[in-house]
C-alpha cells in the first residue's frame, strides 16, 4: 500500500538505473535523514551519543569499507582493524606534526596511509585467493599491530604508548578532545558517513563497481573478457582501505578520544567482519543495519535486567551477553545468509505488491 | 539470603535512576568498572569483591557513610577500553559521584572527559602516575601510591636503600605490553642513566601472557642480576611458572603490588620461596575490620568471594576493601565539611582531597597495619603512603621490610613535567588555579 | 656494515657459542609446534570432509579443559572426568550439527565460516556463565600427568626439560598415529576420506553426511581435549587460549588446508622457527614480541611461491 509502483513510469534506461526507481524509496531515505539529522539531535542524550549513535555510523563505515573489498569485489580480509588503525596513527602524526592542520584535511589525507597499506598487503591477492588470502590480511594484522606497539614515533615517544586526541577546532567549535560538545562530534560523523556512503554507492554503481563485481563471481571468466585483474583487485584494496581508514581516524579522533595500539586487535576486525555479513555481503545499506544489530543490541540488552529488574551481576549480563550475540549470528544465517540487507530487500518486494501478492 | 540479596539489588537498581527521582537522592551513588570476565579476571575479581564487600558491610553495620546507603553498581568492562567509555558515560548520565576506571586504558580515555565533565576520577594503586598533580589534574586520584612511587620503592629496595650499588647490573623489566606496564619505564630510563645501570624492557604482548617462554628464555641469556615485574592478570602466574622453570633465582625477582596474589603463588608452592612483592597492603584477616567484613556480609552470604580458595585471607582482596575505605573516608570527610549527607561531585572531590588516614583513624576503623597512614591535599592527589616488601615463603607472604618510601626528589620533577605535558597536549585545559599549595 | 654483521653473523655466532641454550630454544618451539600442529589437526579433519573453515576449534580446546577441570571442582573424579567430558563434547559435536550446520548445507565458504564464528562467541559465552571468566589450573596430578623436570647438560650448559611437556609430546604423537590409523583403516576413516575427495560420489554411494559430520565434530572435540590438557597444563586454563589457537591459521596456510601432513609439518616447523627467530633476530634487533606475527609472514611468504601451501591440493579451475 505505501510501496504503490502504479503511476510510476520509466520512459529511459537512465530513469531505470537511477538511484531510486521508486519514488518511496527517496521518501523513505529522506524519513530517515530527518531523523539523524533533526530528531535524535533534538531527543538523544550524552550517553545515547556516545554508546549508540556516533559508534553505529562510525562502525557501520568500516563496514562499508570493508564490504566494498570483501562485498564487491570478492577478497576476503581479516585485517580490517589493523587498517582502522593506520587511518588513526596518521591523523594523529598529521595533527600533531602539523597543528595549524584542519581536523578534516587530516582525516582525508590519513585514509591515503590506510589506502597504501592496504594496496601493500593486497598484493598478494593477484596470487592467491579465498581463506589463503585472509592469511595475507591477517599477516597485515598482527604486523601492524606489532609496529604500532613497537614504533615509538607513532605515539610520540607518549610514555604509555597510547595516543591522545588534541582538541581542534573547525569554524570555531571543538570537534575533537574532551572540550568538544558531542553534538558537534555527531553531526561531524555524520556528515562525513553521508558523504562516503554517496561516493561509495556511485562507485559501486558505476564502472569500477562492476570490475569489481565481475572479478568476484569468477576471476578467471573476468580476465578472459579483457578486465585487468590487477588493476581491479588492486583498486578495490586502495578505496576499501581508504574508507576503512577514515573510519579509524573517526574511531579515535570522534569517539574514543585515546587509543593505544591492542585497541585495533584482531577482535575489531572480526567485529567489522561480523556488520558487514550480518548486514549483507555487496550491499551498501547492510552496514547501517548490521552496525546496529552488532553494535548497539548489546548495548540495549545490557540495560534490560537493570530495567526489569533481574537481579544478575554485570559480569553475568555480559556472558550472556556474548551467548546471545554469538546465537544471533547463527540464526541470522541461518535464517538469511544474504544478510539484513537481502531480508529488508525480500521485505519491500512484498510490501510492493501488497496487499494484492497475485 | 537470597531474598535480601534481591531486595538490595532491586534497590540500587531502582536507585540507579530508572525510577522516581526522589528515591535516587536516598543513595551516594559511587559505582565500579569491574572485569569479572577476560583474561584479567584472575586479579581483578578478588579486588573488586573487596571493594564491594567493604561498601555492603558500610551498608549492613551503619546503614550506609552518614546514614546515607551506598549504591555501589558494577559495570562490566572485560579491560576492554571500548566497554569503559560506556561504562563511564552510563554512570556519568545515571547520576554516578565518582568513576573508578580500574584500568590504565580505561583511565587515558576517561581522565579528559573527567577534567571537562566535573567528575572525580578514582584510581587507588593504578592510573596514570602524573595524576599526583593535583593542580593539573584537578579531578583525578591514585592514592596511596603511584606506579613511579612503587617503581622508586622497589629500585631502592633491591639496591639495599642506594642505587650506587646497582652500579654495573642489569635490570630486566618484564611488562605487560599495555598502557599500565609501560607507565614505570620513564622513571626506570632515568634512574638507570643517573646510577648507570642497565634497564631491560621485555614486554609481554596481550596474547603471550600465558606462554612467556620467548621472554624467560630471553631472561636466561641476558642473565639480569634482578627482574622487575610489572604483569597484571594471567601474565603473573604465566611469568611466576616460567621462572622456576628457568630456574632463575626467586630471590631475584620482584613485582609491583598486584603480584602480590596467593594464587598465582600457590601454582608453584615451595619452589616460589624467596619471590618479593612490593605491596601498599599488608592483609591481617584478624584486624577488627575484616573481622567486621566477615561478620555482616561473607558470613551473611552477600559476598561473592570464593571463601574455598582462600580469598578472604589474601592479599588483593584485603586491598580491594582498603581502595573502598579510601573512598568511604572521603565521602565522610566530604559529609562533614558541606554539612549533608546528600553530596555532589565537586563535594567529594574536596572529601578526596582531604582525607587523612592518620594512625588514629587506621586504629578505629580496624585497620592498624593493613596499611600506611596517608594524607593527601589540593597539591598532592596521590598521598604516596610507601608500601612494604612482602616475601613469599612458600605457603604465605610474609613482610620483610619497613615501611618503604619513594625517592621524592626524583619523582616530582617528573611529575611536574610530565602534568605539564598532558596539558599541553590536552589544551585549553582546565587547571585547579584555587591550590595555592 | 655492521648491521648485515648483526643480521647475518651476530645470530648463528650467538647459537654456537651457547648450545645448550640453542638446544633449549628448539625445545621450546618444538613444545608450542606440537600445540599448534594439534590445533590445525582439528581444523584439517573438519575443512577435509565438510568445507568448513572451522573457526571454533580454538574455543573448542578452551570448552573443553574447563569443562574437565569445571567438572573435577564439582567432585567429580579426574579419570572419570574425561569421558564426561568426551561425552559434552560429543553432545556438542551433535548439537552443532543439528542447529549449525544442517541448516546452512550448501551455503558458500564465507556463510559457513562465519556460523563457526558465532559458535566461538556463544561456547565463550555459554563457557563464561558456566565455569566464570576466571583462571583455572589444569587438573595435571590428578590425571597423573608427571609434573617435575628432567635437566640434561650438554656442552657443559644445561636443558630444562619438562615431564608434562615430553608427556604431551609423546601424547600428541600418539593420537595423531590412531587418527591417521582410524582414517586410512576403518570404514568410517574411510567414508570421511571418501566424502573430502568428493561429496556427490560419496553420498551417491550411500555415505550419511550428517553421521560423518557428527563423527568428524566428535573427534575435533577429542584433539580439543587433548590440546587443552596439554596446553591448560603449561598454562593454565582461561579464555585467552583462543588467541593461542589463532595460531593455528598460519599452520595451516603454511602446510595446506586438506593436509594432514601439513599440518603437522607446519605446526612443527612453524613453532620451532618463531622461537628461534624471536630469541636470535627478533629481540636483538627489533625489539621483541616477532612471534606475534612471524607465522603470518612466513606462511605469506610461502603462500607466494606455492598458492596452495606446501602439502595442499593444487587448485585447478575452470570456467
Amino acid at each position: 500500500m505505501f510501496y504503490r509502483i502504479a503511476g510510476q513510469y520509466k520512459t529511459s534506461y537512465g530513469a531505470d538505473y537511477a538511484l531510486f526507481p521508486i519514488k518511496q524509496d527517496a521518501w523513505l531515505l529522506a524519513l530517515i535523514l530527518v531523523f539523524a539529522f533533526v530528531v535524535f539531535p533534538l531527543t538523544a542524550s550524552d550517553f545515547m551519543f556516545r554508546a549508540l549513535l556516533i559508534p553505529v555510523l562510525i562502525y557501520a563505515l568500516a563496514a562499508l569499507g570493508l564490504n566494498i573489498l570483501t562485498g564487491y569485489a570478492g577478497q576476503l580480509s581479516l585485517g580490517t582493524g589493523a587498517f582502522m588503525g593506520v587511518g588513526a596513527y596518521a591523523c594523529y602524526k598529521l595533527i600533531t606534526i602539523f597543528p595549524e592542520m584542519n581536523i578534516i584535511g587530516a582525516i582525508v589525507l590519513s585514509g591515503f596511509f590506510s589506502a597504501a597499506a592496504g594496496v601493500a598487503f593486497g598484493l598478494p591477492s593477484l596470487r592467491i585467493k579465498g581463506f589463503y588470502l585472509a592469511i595475507a590480511t591477517l599477516a597485515a594484522q598482527f604486523f601492524l599491530l606489532w609496529l604500532f606497539q613497537k614504533w615509538a614515533w607513532l605515539y610520540n615517544y607518549n610514555a604509555s604508548g597510547a595516543i591522545q586526541v588534541p582538541n581542534t577546532q573547525l569554524f570555531g567549535v571543538t570537534i575533537t578532545g574532551a572540550q568538544a560538545p558531542v553534538l558537534a562530534q555527531y553531526f561531524f560523523v555524520l556528515i562525513t558517513v553521508c558523504i562516503l556512503t554517496a561516493f561509495a554507492i556511485n562507485i559501486t554503481r558505476g564502472r569500477i563497481g562492476r570490475t569489481w563485481k565481475a572479478v568476484r563471481d569468477m576471476d578467471i571468466a573476468a580476465e578472459l573478457v579483457g578486465i585487468n585483474l590487477m588493476k581491479a583487485k588492486l583498486s578495490a584494496f586502495f578505496v576499501s582501505s581508504y574508507i576503512v581508514g577514515i573510519a579509524g581516524a573517526l574511531f579515535v579522533f570522534l569517539w574514543r578520544g585515546a587509543a593505544e595500539a591492542d585497541l585495533f586487535d584482531i577482535q575489531l576486525s572480526f567485529r567489522v567482519l561480523f556488520i558487514a555479513i550480518i548486514g549483507g555481503l555487496g550491499s551498501i545499506l547492510g552496514n547501517y543495519l548490521g552496525a546496529l544489530l552488532i553494535v548497539a543490541l548489546p548495548v540495549i540488552i545490557g540495560t534490560v535486567p537493570a530495567a526489569v529488574g533481574l537481579p544478575i551481576s554485570s559480569a553475568m549480563v555480559e556472558h550472556l551477553n556474548t551467548m546471545i550475540i554469538g546465537a544471533l549470528i547463527i540464526g541470522f544465517l541461518i535464517l538469511e545468509p544474504h544478510g539484513l540487507a537481502r531480508l529488508w530487500a525480500l521485505m519491500r518486494e512484498k510490501l510492493i505488491i501488497w496487499p494484492f501478492p497475485h | 539470603m537470597k531474598m535480601t540479596f534481591k531486595t538490595a539489588l532491586l534497590s540500587t537498581i531502582l536507585a540507579a535512576g530508572l525510577a522516581m527521582p526522589a528515591f535516587a537522592q536516598e543513595v551516594l551513588k559511587l559505582p565500579n568498572m569491574s572485569y569479572r570476565t577476560g583474561p584479567f579476571a584472575a586479579t581483578g575479581t578478588p579486588h573488586m569483591n573487596g571493594q564491594r564487600d567493604y561498601m555492603t558491610m558500610l551498608n549492613e553495620r551503619d546503614g550506609g557513610i552518614g546514614g546515607v546507603r551506598v549504591a555501589f553498581d558494577e559495570c562490566e568492562t572485560g579491560y576492554n577500553t571500548e566497554k569503559g567509555v560506556e561504562c563511564y558515560e552510563k554512570s556519568k548520565a545515571e547520576g554516578a559521584l565518582v568513576t573508578q576506571p580500574w584500568s590504565t586504558g580505561i583511565t587515558l580515555q576517561v581522565l579528559p572527559r573527567t577534567n571537562v565533565d566535573a567528575i572525580p576520577m578514582y584510581a587507588p594503586g593504578y592510573g596514570f602516575s602524573a595524576m599526583q598533580d593535583g593542580k593539573t589534574f584537578k579531578w583525578a586520584f591514585n592514592p596511596p601510591t603511584s606506579y613511579w612511587d612503587g617503581a622508586s620503592m622497589i629500585m631502592n629496595a633491591i639496591s639495599d636503600g642506594d642505587l650506587a650499588n646497582l652500579k654495573g647490573k642489569k635490570v630486566a623489566f618484564l611488562h605487560l605490553d599495555h598502557p599500565y606496564g609501560k607507565e614505570p619505564l620513564p622513571l626506570l630510563e632515568k634512574l638507570a642513566a643517573d646510577h648507570g645501570f642497565e634497564l631491560l624492557p621485555i614486554p609481554v604482548g596481550l596474547s603471550e601472557m600465558q606462554n612467556q617462554s620467548a621472554q624467560w628464555l630471553q631472561i636466561r641469556r641476558e642473565r639480569p642480576d634482578f627482574v622487575v615485574m610489572w604483569g597484571w592478570g594471567a601474565m603473573n602466574a604465566g611469568a611466576i611458572t616460567e621462572a622456576v622453570k628457568t630456574r632463575y633465582p626467586m630471590d631475584q625477582f620482584v613485582s609491583v603490588w598486584w603480584g602480590a596474589h596467593e594464587p598465582d603463588l600457590k601454582l608453584v608452592g615451595e619452589e616460589g620461596k624467596g619471590y618479593r612483592a612490593l605491596s601498599w597492603n599488608f592483609a591481617d584477616p584478624n584486624a577488627k575490620l575484616m573481622q567486621d567484613v566477615k561478620k555482616h556480609v561473607v558470613d551473611a552470604g552477600k559476598s561473592q568471594l570464593n571463601q574455598g580458595a582462600g580469598e578472604f585471607e589474601s592479599t588483593p582482596y584485603q586491598r580491594g576493601i582498603l581502595m573502598s575505605v579510601i573512598l568511604a573516608e572521603a565521602v565522610k570527610a566530604a559529609q562533614e565539611h558541606a554539612g549533608t549527607k546528600m553530596i555532589n561531585r565537586e563535594q567529594l572531590r574536596w572529601g578526596l582531597e582531604n582525607v587523612k588516614l592518620d594512625e588514629a583513624t587506621l586504629e578505629e576503623l580496624g585497620a592498624t597495619g593493613m596499611m600506611a597512614p596517608f594524607s593527601m591535599s589540593c597539591s598532592n592527589h596521590t598521598g604516596h603512603a610507601g608500601a612494604w616488601m612482602v616475601e613469599w615463603d612458600g605457603t604465605k607472604f610474609n613482610k620483610v621490610s619497613d615501611l618503604l618510601s619513594a625517592d621524592r626528589a626524583v619523582i616530582d620533577p617528573l611529575v611536574e613535567k610530565a602534568a605539564a605535558d598532558y596539558a599541553a597536549a590536552n589544551q585549553p585545559w582546565q587547571m585547579n588555579e584555587e591550590c595555592t599549595q | 656494515m655492521s648491521y648485515l654483521h648483526s643480521i647475518f653473523v651476530a645470530p648463528f655466532a650467538d647459537m654456537a657459542d651457547a648450545p645448550d641454550f640453542f638446544l633449549q630454544v628448539v625445545w621450546e618451539g618444538l613444545v608450542s609446534g606440537v600445540l599448534y600442529a594439534l590445533i590445525a589437526l582439528g581444523f584439517v579433519l573438519i575443512y577435509k570432509s565438510s568445507r568448513i573453515f572451522n573457526f571454533a576449534q580454538g574455543i573448542m580446546v578452551v570448552f573443553a579443559a574447563l569443562t574437565l577441570v569445571g567438572l573435577h571442582e564439582n567432585g567429580v573424579p579426574a579419570l572419570l572426568a574425561v569421558p564426561l567430558t568426551l561425552l559434552v563434547m560429543f553432545v556438542l559435536a551433535v548439537g552443532i550439527e543439528r542447529a549449525v550446520l544442517r541448516p546452512l548445507v550448501n551455503q558458500p565458504d564465507i556463510i559457513l565460516f562465519m556460523a563457526t564464528i558465532g559458535i566461538t562467541l556463544f561456547l565463550i559465552g555459554l563457557g563464561e556463565t558456566i565455569f566464570g571468566g576466571a583462571n583455572k589450573v589444569m587438573i595435571t596430578e590428578q590425571l597423573g600427568i608427571p609434573t617435575g623436570s628432567w635437566v640434561v647438560e650438554p656442552f657443559g650448559g644445561f636443558v630444562s626439560v619438562e615431564q608434562k611437556d615430553v608427556t604431551a609430546v609423546v601424547g600428541a604423537v600418539l593420537l595423531v598415529i590412531a587418527l591417521l590409523v582410524f582414517l586410512n583403516k576403518s570404514k568410517m576413516g574411510r567414508a570421511i576420506r571418501a566424502l573430502g575427495d568428493d561429496h556427490q560420489a560419496a553420498l551417491s554411494v550411500g555415505i550419511s553426511l550428517s553421521t560423518i559430520w557428527v563423527l568428524v565434530w566428535f573427534i575435533s572435540g577429542i584433539i580439543a581435549l587433548a590440546t587443552g590438557i596439554v596446553w591448560g597444563a603449561r598454562a593454565g586454563v582461561s579464555f585467552a587460549l583462543e588467541v593461542i589457537a589463532l595460531k593455528a591459521l598460519p599452520v595451516l596456510m603454511l602446510g595446506g588446508l586438506e593436509s594432514v601432513t601439513g599440518a603437522i609439518v607446519g605446526g612443527l616447523a612453524i613453532g620451532i622457527l618463531e622461537k628461534v627467530f624471536e630469541i636470535y633476530w627478533g629481540q636483538p634487533l627489533l625489539g621483541g614480541n616477532t612471534e606475534a606475527w612471524f607465522a603470518y609472514m612466513l606462511a605469506l611468504l610461502v603462500l607466494l611461491v606455492r598458492p596452495q601451501g606446501l602439502f595442499g591440493e593444487k587448485i585447478i579451475e575452470r570456467v
